[in-house]
C-alpha cells in the first residue's frame, strides 16, 4: 500500500466517522470516569458482547485487583491514577481551537516534516473536535479483494459480533487475562482493537495497517490486536501510533497476540510516535503494551519496531517459539530525547528443536532521556540446537543522558548457541567531522550517521514505513547537537 | 587564492604551528615536508577547521574570505577539500548517499537545486573510473572494510566529484602500495588545472615522483624554514631533514 | 555456642527468587537448617584430610582459620617494616580497622555477617612497601551444620603492592554455611592482587562478599575460582573511586553433579578515565547450575571510562544450565563500554580436528577445556597457585 493511498483511507474513515455524527453518539455515552465491574459490564453491554467475552472481562478483572504495578523497569514516573480515567470513550470538554493559527508551531513543523496533510493536521492536534476517535481500524476500502481470498480484516468488535468462534478461540492464548498488570487491565476494560485472519495457504497480498491515536484528553487507550495466520500463510501488519500534544499524561496500554501456525510468517512493524511529553518532561504517553507471537512448527515472526515517541515505554515484543524449526526475530530502533524513560526489548522463548532467533537493537539516547535494552532469552530442556544471536548497540548523544543494558540470558540445553554482544559509545566527533569537511552540516552529519547506525534495522521496515520512520528518527533528535 | 599569514596554532597546551606563510596560486601544486611532529597535519587540520586546533594568531584567506570565522562545512562548501590521512568508517551510510549529500549541501550553498539523479550517476561513473573504485566500493559505507589503499582511492574519489577548489591531501601516500600510488597519483595529476591549487603533505619524496610540485616547502617547529623547487624534494630524499635543522641552529 | 535458628528473624529479609539479585540462586534449603557457630577452643586442631598449607611448594605468609576461629600454631605471619599482618582479634588500640561497606545494611547476607562475625585478616601495607610474599588466608570448614563468619581487611596505602590469597575448604562430611566479606581499599598508585579460591567438599553454602575501593592510578587485579563447592555464591563490588584506576577481574567456574555457583560482579567507575576488564568463563557439567551477572555502572562524571566485559559459557551435558545476565548501565557519553555473553557447546569441528590426529574424545575435551580456562588462569602472577589450580581442575574432571 502506498503512502498516499494510507492517507486516502485515513481520511475517508475519519470523514465517515463524521458523517454519522459518532461525536454525539459517543458524548451521550459518556460514563463516569474510574473502574469497577459495573463499568466493565457497562462496557460489554454496549457493545453487545456474548456473555463468555463479558465473563471473560470479569476474570481478567478479577486478576488485576489483586495485581500491583509492576517497578522492575528502569523507569521512574508518577503511577497513572485509573480512577480518574474514563475507561469508555469519552472526550471531555476542552476549548476548541478555532483554527491552525492557535496550535503549536512546533507541533506544525513536525507534522509538515511528516508528510501529514493539512486537513490531517488540523484532526491530530486537535482542532475538527469531531474527529473523536481513540482508535482507528483501517482497512475497510480493501475489503472486497482481502474477502476474496477469505482474509479476515476488521475490528476487534466487529470481529466479536461476524466472527465470535474465531475470537473466542484464540483470544488470551498467547497474553493470558492475567499475564501481568497492564494486560490484565487491557483484557478487563479494552474497547476495541483490529483482527485479522489468513487463511491457510494464502499469502495476504497487500500490507496491512492499523493507525492508532489517542485524541482526547483524560482517557486511556486499551485497544487490543488479535493476528491469526493460518498454516502456510504470511502476512505483513503495519501499526502507526501518533497522538497530539497533551499537558497530562496518557495511558496506552496494548495488548497484541499473533498466532503464527505451521509454516506461516506473520511480520509485524510499529513506528511508534506517541507524544513524549515536552522539553521539561511533561505530559506525553505511558505506553504500556504487552505484545507477544506463537510460532508453530516452521513458522516465523517478525517484530519490527521504530520507537521515537510516548514519555514513558514499558514494552518488550516477544516470541514464543514452540513449534520446532520456527524463527524469531526482533528489530528495534529506540530513540529517547529530552526526559523520555524507554524500557524495551524482548522475550525469545526457544521452546522447540531447530527453533532460531535474532535480536538486533539500537537505542539512541539524547537530552536528558534514560534508553534501555532488557531482553531474555531463554532456551529449554527441549529445545534442541536452538540458536540465538543479539546484538544491542547503544549510541550516546549528550553527557546528561543513560544507556542501559539488561539482557537475561537462560540455557537448560548443551547444544544451544547463544551470542550475545552490546557496545555504548558517544557519536563519533570524527565522524561528524568527516561529514562537515564534505560541506554537510553538523545537524544533517548527526541525521546521516545516526540512520546509518540504525540503518540494519531501517531495512527491515516496509518501504513507506521506512521513510517515515528516517524522518520521524531526524526529528526526534533535533535540538541534541551538543 | 590561499593566502595564509603568520599562523599559529596548538592543541591544548601545545603550540603547533608558529607563524607560518605560504601563499598559493590558482593552478599551482605545493608539497609541505618535514619530519614528524613538525605540524604538517596541524596545517591539514587547522585549514580544514577541526575545533580540537586553535588558531591563537595570524589569518587564513580563501580568495579574499576568512577562513578562519568559517565552521568545517562551510569551508567545505567554499571549496576547501581536505584528503584525510585516516579516513573514517561511517557504518550503515552508502558511500553515494553520502556524496549526495555533499554535493547537494554545496548546490543549496550556491543556490542551486539538488542535483538530478541521471547527472549525479554520470559523474559517479566519470570519477570512479578514474581511480579505479569498482561499483562494490562505491555501494558499500563509507570506508567500512575498506583496505588502506581503498581508502585512499576513496578519497580521491571524493574530491573529484566535489571538485574542489583548493586540494589537501595529507600524507595520502601512507600505507599505500605501489599500484595504490600509481592510481591515486593518476586521479591527482588528472584533477589538475589553471583554477584548482594543491597542498601535498608528504613524509617522503616517492609521492612527489608521481604528483611534479611547483613548489616544495620544508616545515619544521610550525614554519616554513627552507622552500624551493622540485629538486628540494630530491636533496631532502638524499640528506634526510637533519642538515635542515642544523642549517636553522647555525 | 551461638545457634543460629533465629537468623530467619534478621531486619532484613532472607532473599526469595522475587528479588532481583537472587531470581536464579535460591536459599530456601539453607533457610530450613539449623545451623551453629563453632565453640572448640582455639587452637583447636585443623584436619586429617586436609593440610594447612592448601598449595604444596607455595611460598607464601600464612593465616589458618578453622571455622572461623584463628589457629596461630599452624600460621606463618610476616615480620617486615611497614606491614602489619595479623588476626583481628589480636588488633588493638588505633588500629583497629574499620569496615566502611553498607553490605550489613542491604543484604540479609551482610547482615548475618555484621551480627556474627568472627575472626579475619588484618592487613595493612604501608607507603611504597612491597611485601615479598603473598598472604594466605585459608579457611577450613569442618563439622556438621557449622556456620562461619570471616571478615577480612586490607588496607594498601600509596604505592604499595600486595598479593593475597583467599582459599576455602572444607572436609568431606561438614555442611552449614561460609559467610565471608572482604574490604579492601587501595590508595593511589597502590596495588593489590587477590586470588579466591573455593574449594569445598562436604555440602556448604558459600557466600562471599569483596567490597573493593580504589584510589586515584590504583591497580586491582582479581581471579575468582571456583574449584569446588556444594552452593557457591561469589559476589565482587569494586568501586573506582578516583581518575586512572585499572581493575581486572576473572574467573572460571566448573561445576558438576548438583552444584550450583553464582558469580555476581559489579564494576562501578565514579571517576574518569578508568578502565575495567572482566573475564568469566564457565563450563556446566552433569545437572549443574551456573550464574554470572556482571554489572558495569558509569556514573555521569565517569568520563573518557573504558570498560569491557566477556562472559563466555558451556552447558555440557543435558540437564545442565547457565543464566547470565550481564549489564551496562551508562551516564556519561564519552565513554567505550562493550560486553559479550556467549552461551555454547565444545567447537565439534576442533573436538573432529584433534579426534583425526589421533587423541581420544576426552583427552580432546581436556586440551579444549584447557584452552577455554587458560585465559583466565594463565593470567595468575603465581605459578604454584596457578599449577595447583589446573591440577585439582584435572583431578576433578579426570582430564
Amino acid at each position: 500500500m502506498k503512502g498516499t493511498e494510507e492517507e486516502n483511507l485515513l481520511s475517508e474513515v475519519t470523514e465517515k466517522n463524521y458523517e454519522y455524527g459518532f461525536t454525539t453518539e459517543i458524548e451521550s455515552d459518556t460514563i463516569a470516569p474510574g473502574l469497577d465491574e459495573s463499568v466493565i459490564r457497562t462496557i460489554s453491554k454496549k457493545k453487545n458482547e456474548p456473555d463468555w467475552l463479558l465473563e471473560w472481562r470479569l476474570e481478567a478483572f478479577a486478576a488485576w485487583t489483586k495485581m500491583e504495578e509492576p517497578e522492575w523497569a528502569h523507569v521512574a514516573y508518577e503511577k497513572p491514577d485509573l480512577q480518574s480515567i474514563s475507561f469508555y470513550s469519552a472526550p471531555k470538554q476542552k476549548k476548541e481551537l478555532a483554527s491552525l493559527d492557535e496550535v503549536d508551531p512546533e507541533l506544525l513543523k513536525t507534522m509538515d516534516k511528516l508528510g501529514i496533510s493539512v486537513e490531517e493536521q488540523k484532526k491530530l492536534s486537535g482542532v475538527a473536535v469531531d474527529f473523536v476517535m481513540d482508535s482507528v481500524s483501517v482497512a475497510t476500502s480493501f475489503k472486497e479483494t482481502l474477502g476474496e481470498l477469505g482474509v479476515i480484516f476488521c475490528s476487534l468488535g466487529e470481529a466479536i459480533q461476524e466472527h465470535p468462534e474465531l475470537v473466542r478461540k484464540y483470544i488470551g492464548t498467547v497474553v493470558p487475562q492475567r499475564d501481568n498488570y497492564y494486560a490484565a487491565l487491557n483484557s478487563a476494560v479494552f474497547t476495541d482493537g483490529s483482527f485479522c485472519y489468513i487463511p491457510k495457504g494464502v499469502r495476504c497480498p497487500m500490507e496491512l495497517s492499523t493507525y492508532f491515536r489517542i485524541n482526547q484528553a483524560g482517557t486511556g487507550q486499551f485497544e487490543r490486536t488479535l493476528i491469526v495466520a493460518d498454516e502456510g500463510s504470511y502476512v505483513s501488519y503495519l501499526e502507526g501510533c501518533t497522538a497530539p500534544q497533551r499537558d497530562e499524561n496518557q495511558l496506552h496500554a496494548a495488548v497484541v497476540e499473533i498466532i503464527s501456525h505451521d509454516e506461516a510468517e506473520v511480520k509485524y512493524s510499529t513506528v511508534q510516535n506517541w507524544y513524549p511529553g515536552d522539553k521539561d518532561g511533561k505530559g506525553g504517553v505511558f505506553n504500556f503494551v504487552t505484545k507477544r507471537g506463537i510460532c508453530h512448527r516452521s513458522a516465523k515472526i517478525s517484530w519490527t519496531q521504530v520507537e521515537t515517541g510516548s514519555a514513558v515505554t514499558w514494552k518488550y515484543p516477544s516470541c514464543i517459539l514452540k513449534g520446532d524449526d520456527s524463527i524469531g526475530e526482533f528489530f528495534s530502533v529506540a530513540v529517547t530525547n529530552n526526559k523520555q524513560q524507554a524500557d524495551t526489548g524482548t522475550k525469545m522463548i526457544h521452546l522447540g528443536r531447530r527453533t532460531r532467533s535474532t535480536i538486533i537493537s539500537k537505542g539512541i539516547s539524547s537530552g536528558e532521556s534514560q534508553n534501555s535494552y532488557r531482553g531474555l532469552v531463554q532456551i529449554h530442556p527441549g529445545a534442541e540446537n536452538a540458536r540465538n544471536f543479539s546484538v544491542c548497540d547503544s549510541l550516546l548523544m549528550t553527557d546528561r543522558c543513560g544507556a542501559h543494558t539488561f539482557p537475561y540470558i537462560e540455557a537448560k540445553t548443551p547444544t544451544a548457541q547463544i551470542e550475545h554482544e552490546a557496545t555504548t559509545s558517544k557519536i563519533g566527533e570524527d565522524q561528524i567531522f568527516y561529514c562537515q569537511q564534505r560541506g554537510i552540516e553538523e545537524e544533517e552529519a548527526i541525521g546521516l550517521i545516526v540512520k546509518g547506525y540504525a540503518k540494519d534495522v531501517l531495512n527491515k521496515l516496509p518501504m513507506e514505513f521506512a521513510v517515515e520512520a528516517q524522518k520521524l528518527l531526524t526529528i526526534s533528535l533535533e535540538g541534541s547537537v551538543g | 587564492m590561499l593566502k595564509i599569514k603568520n599562523l599559529h596554532a596548538k592543541v591544548g597546551d601545545n603550540e603547533i604551528l608558529n607563524g607560518l606563510n605560504l601563499e598559493v596560486k590558482p593552478g599551482e601544486l605545493h608539497a609541505i615536508m618535514g619530519p614528524n611532529g613538525s605540524g604538517k597535519s596541524t596545517l591539514a587540520a587547522v585549514l580544514a577547521g577541526r575545533e580540537a586546533y586553535e588558531v591563537t594568531d595570524g589569518m587564513v584567506e580563501l580568495d579574499g574570505t576568512d577562513l578562519l570565522d568559517l565552521e568545517a562545512s562551510d569551508r567545505a562548501r567554499e571549496g576547501v577539500f581536505l584528503a584525510f590521512q585516516y579516513p573514517i568508517e561511517i557504518p550503515g551510510v552508502s558511500n553515494l548517499n553520502f556524496m549526495k549529500a555533499a554535493v547537494n549541501a554545496k548546490r543549496a550553498h550556491q543556490g542551486q537545486p539538488p542535483i538530478k539523479a541521471k547527472d549525479f550517476l554520470a559523474k559517479v561513473k566519470e570519477c570512479s573510473s578514474l581511480v579505479e573504485l569498482d561499483g562494490k566500493l562505491r555501494d558499500r559505507s563509507v570506508n567500512e572494510g575498506f583496505s588502506g589503499g581503498e581508502k585512499k582511492r576513496n578519497e580521491i574519489f571524493q574530491m573529484a566529484i566535489l571538485e574542489p577548489k583548493l586540494c589537501v591531501l595529507d600524507e595520502t601516500d601512507s600505507g599505500l602500495d605501489i599500484d595504490a600510488l600509481r592510481v591515486v597519483s593518476k586521479g591527482v595529476n588528472a584533477m589538475r588545472s589553471k583554477d584548482r591549487a594543491f597542498i601535498v603533505i608528504t613524509h617522503y619524496q616517492r609521492l612527489l615522483d608521481h604528483i611534479i610540485p611547483d613548489f616544495v616547502h620544508v616545515l619544521s617547529n610550525g614554519r616554513i624554514v627552507k622552500s624551493g623547487g622540485k629538486e628540494l624534494a630530491l636533496e631532502l630524499e638524499d640528506k634526510g631533514y637533519d642538515w635542515i635543522k642544523e642549517e636553522q641552529n647555525a | 555456642m551461638t545457634v543460629l535458628t533465629d537468623i530467619f528473624k534478621s531486619t532484613l529479609p532472607p532473599p526469595t527468587r522475587k528479588s532481583e539479585r537472587w531470581k536464579y540462586s535460591p536459599i530456601s534449603k539453607l533457610l530450613n537448617s539449623t545451623l551453629s557457630t563453632d565453640s572448640s577452643e582455639i587452637d583447636g586442631g585443623f584436619s586429617n584430610e586436609i593440610a594447612p598449607n592448601p598449595v604444596e611448594g607455595l611460598e607464601a605468609y600464612r593465616l589458618v582459620f578453622r571455622n572461623g576461629k584463628f589457629n596461630h600454631s599452624l600460621s606463618d605471619l610476616p615480620i617486615a617494616k611497614g606491614v602489619i599482618c595479623m588476626p583481628q582479634s589480636e588488633v588493638s588500640g588505633e588500629d583497629v580497622p574499620e569496615f566502611k561497606n553498607t553490605y550489613s545494611k542491604t543484604e540479609w547476607v551482610g547482615e548475618l555477617n555484621e551480627s556474627y562475625h568472627q575472626d579475619g585478616l588484618f592487613l595493612k601495607i604501608d607507603r611504597n612497601i612491597k611485601l615479598d610474599r603473598p598472604v594466605l588466608i585459608h579457611h577450613l570448614t569442618d563439622g556438621k551444620d557449622v556456620a562461619s563468619f570471616p571478615r577480612h581487611f586490607v588496607r594498601v596505602e600509596e604505592g604499595g603492592e600486595v598479593d593475597v590469597v583467599v582459599w576455602s575448604s572444607s572436609t568431606k562430611n561438614s555442611s552449614g554455611m561460609y559467610n565471608g566479606i572482604l574490604e579492601a581499599s587501595i590508595a593511589p598508585n597502590a596495588t593489590l592482587t587477590l586470588e579466591k579460591v573455593c574449594n569445598e567438599d562436604g555440602k556448604i553454602y558459600h557466600f562471599s562478599h569483596e567490597n573493593i575501593i580504589q584510589e586515584r592510578d590504583s591497580k586491582f587485579k582479581m581471579h575468582t575460582f571456583t574449584v569446588k563447592g556444594h552452593w557457591v555464591r561469589n559476589e565482587l563490588e569494586i568501586i573506582s573511586r578516583g581518575k586512572g584506576t585499572d581493575s581486572i577481574f576473572n574467573g572460571a567456574f566448573l561445576p558438576t553433579g548438583n552444584e550450583h555457583v553464582d558469580n555476581h560482579t559489579t564494576m562501578d567507575h565514579t571517576s574518569t578515565d578508568g578502565t575495567s576488564s572482566e573475564l568469566y568463563r564457565g563450563i556446566m557439567y552433569g545437572t549443574s547450575t551456573g550464574v554470572f551477572n556482571g554489572k558495569v555502572f558509569v556514573r555521569p562524571d565517569a568520563q573518557r571510562t573504558n570498560a569491557f566485559q566477556q562472559n563466555t559459557n558451556i552447558v555440557a551435558d543435558r540437564g545442565a544450565s547457565i543464566n547470565a545476565k550481564p549489564e551496562l548501565e551508562i551516564y556519561a557519553d564519552d565513554v567505550k563500554c562493550s560486553h559479550g555473553c556467549t552461551v555454547g557447546q565444545f567447537d565439534l569441528d576442533a573436538l573432529f580436528y584433534l579426534k583425526s590426529r589421533g587423541i581420544d574424545e576426552k583427552a580432546a575435551k581436556a586440551l579444549l577445556v584447557e584452552a577455554f580456562l587458560a585465559d583466565v588462569i594463565s593470567s595468575v602472577p603465581c605459578t604454584e597457585l596457578r599449577e595447583e589450580i589446573m591440577k585439582i581442575y584435572k583431578e576433578r574432571h579426570g582430564w
